[in-house]
Order: C-alpha cells, then structure tokens, then sequence
C-alpha cells in the first residue's frame, strides 16, 4: 500500500509503527534519551517535508531508520568531545532498578555497561548491523535495505560482529574475575 | 565435518535457506560441538539484548513528540506543495545559472573587447566604423542637373505649366505689327 508521507493518517500510521524502531536504533547511537528524542523527532519531520512517496510501509520504515542513523551519527561525530565529557553519566537507569535489590542493580548496570562499550569499540559498519540485527530485530534484507549493502554482506557482518563481541566479552570477563 | 561458524550465525538468525537449513539441523543432532557453539551464540546474543534500553524510557515521550509533530505539520497549514518544493530547490541554482551566463557574456566582452582591427580580421561587415571617411551619400533621387533642358520643359509642359523661357541680355526680334499698321 502507497505511503504518502505528507497524508496526515499515512504520516500517523508510520510513526505509530516506527517510533520506537528509531528511538532504539538512535539510543544505541547517542545513549541520551532527550537527544534520541530530538533525533527521532527530527527524522519524523523530514519525512514530512521530503513530501515523498513510498511503495509501501517497509520502504518509509527504511528510508526512516536510514535518516535516523545518519542524523545519530553525526550527532556523535559532532559532539565528540562534549560526549566524552558526560561519558560517565550516559547510562540511564533502567526503570525496574527500584523495585530490586541494589546490589543485583548494580551487576545488571555492570553488565550493560560492560556489553554497551564491547559494541562501541567495534567499527563503524559492523556495529551498525549487529544493532539493526540484535535491538531492532530487523532481518537480513532489511538491514541490507537500511544500508544499502548485500544480504550476503549483511550475513557476513553480523557474524563478524558476534564473533568480535564475544572475544571483547570474554577477554573483559577476564580481566574481571 | 562441522558447521562454519558463519553458517551457523545465519541459522540463528532464522535467515539459512533449505537444504542447508536441514542440513545443519541433522548435523547438530549429533555433533556435541556444533550444539555447544550454537548455545554460546545464544548466550552471546541475550547478553548484548539485555543492554536494550527498557520500552517504557524509549517510548515515554511518543504521544508527545506525535502531537508535536501533528502540530507543527498539520495545523500550521504548512502544506509543502509539490510545485513549492520543485521551486524551492531550483530557484538558487537557477539564479546562480542566469548569474553565470550575464557574468560571462560580459567578460567575454571585458576581456575580447570591441576592437575593429581584430573583429576586421574575423567580420569585416561588423568591423566599420559609421565615421565621415567611409560614409557615402547614396541617395536615388537625381539632382536637376541630370536633366537637359528640354527633358525639364516637357516635364513642366505635361504638368501643365506654361513656361516662358529667355535668356538675359537678348531681346527677341520683334516684328512690330503697330508700325505695320502704321504704313
């Protein structure tokens, strides 16, 4: 069914199925909530004012998911030095921190903290499609659609990049116990 | 023979197509190993969800931003029109176009000027100047000296004109008919 992004239902319809895609696929960029607000905001806004048509839903999701990447990504490069500074801060709790106890709370933040840095430290391309695979649950073809790369490329990558956290994970249990 | 490891990261993912699907599904039943390293990936892969950002923090602002949006797109009356679009693009670069053609047309003037001696050489009909030395005048019409005296005198007799012609200093002879008379 035809996507015209300027059609108010159309436009309400993609955000409603979308927003949290791109809030995941941007926090897993920025680890901010109020700038992966703005970003995903910001995407929604384009995709009005491009006043494009799409073939169908698939293709606005990954028209969308593709300007909110690069929005987040830039962001990043941008503000570089700036997020470095609030680097230890960047972690929000997760809501369900109170109702546990404090010491299991902090394991948790521990292994988020330690999972969150293993796949920062991997490169660009390979991140990216870990994320869309593992957050967004995107399959194959649309991540090779997102990032206009091959299925085969898209395969490649995403065991490359299993492979690649698990030697980070491993080597960091390491150094744990 | 195992399972590559790549082979079996597809297959995790759901994304193995038959036969290799099957395939690798006959081969874990029996291989300890191959079942093992499907169990790490397993593990690997919910250890990296569980750095997922809980639902209710990403989504905490959805109806918000939506109505935002709504707001700032719907109500404004800010409808982007087709045509406006196409304008807004092409409007600097068409100036920019225009711009580039007067810029060169002028300089093509400013650095080839008007020369006569080099325009001679290349349109000699451009190259002359409108100056006393090379103007003639060309008119059709005959000056009065081109007609005898005759020519003249018919023409006036045919418009008409009775003409009495003499010439200074001779008086015509006269016969006198009075004197005639006289005798």
């Amino acid at each position: 069914m035809e996507i015209k992004s300027t059609d108010r239902d159309d436009f309400r319809r993609i955000y409603d199925g979308n927003y949290h895609l791109l809030m995941q696929v941007v926090m897993h960029i920025v680890y901010n909530i109020e700038i992966a607000e703005d970003l995903t905001q910001e995407a929604f806004e384009r995709f009005y004012v491009k006043n494009m048509t799409f073939p169908g839903e698939d293709d606005a999701r990954y028209w969308l998911i593709r300007v909110a990447k690069n929005l987040a990504l830039n962001h990043v490069r941008r503000n570089k030095r700036e997020i470095e500074l609030v680097e230890k801060v960047r972690h929000t709790p997760s809501a369900s921190v109170e109702t546990r106890d404090a010491a299991q709370a902090a394991v948790e933040a521990d292994e988020k903290r330690a999972v969150r840095a293993a796949i920062e430290s991997l490169p660009e391309n390979l991140r990216m499609v870990i994320q869309l695979k593992e957050f967004s649950g995107l399959d194959y073809k649309s991540i090779a659609k997102v990032l206009g790369i091959s299925e085969t490329n898209v395969k490649v990558r995403v065991y490359r990049a299993r492979k690649k956290l698990e030697e980070a994970l491993s080597t960091e249990d390491r150094d744990v116990y | 023979m195992c399972i590559d490891s790549q082979m079996l990261s597809a297959y995790l993912d759901g994304e193995l197509p038959e036969p290799y699907r099957t395939q690798v599904e006959e081969h874990l039943e029996h291989c300890a190993a191959c079942r093992k390293h499907l169990e790490d990936m397993k593990a690997l892969d919910e250890r990296i969800l569980s750095a997922d950002f809980p639902e209710e923090l990403l989504d905490r602002n959805k109806e918000r931003i939506l109505a935002l949006l709504d707001k700032k797109c719907f109500q404004s009356g800010k409808k982007v029109s087709f045509i406006r679009r196409r304008l807004e693009i092409s409007l600097p670069s068409l100036i920019t176009a225009a711009a580039a053609v007067v810029f060169i047309f002028i300089g093509g003037f400013m650095f080839f000027g008007t020369s006569s001696e080099q325009t001679e050489d290349i349109l000699p009909s451009f190259a002359l100047q409108a100056d006393s030395s090379n103007v003639r005048y060309v008119s059709n019409t005959a000056s009065l000296e081109s007609f005898t005296l005759e020519e003249i005198l018919q023409y006036l007799d045919s418009k008409g004109y009775n003409v009495d012609i003499s010439i200074k200093g001779l008086q015509p002879l006269e016969s006198d008919p009075a004197a005639v008379d006289h005798e």
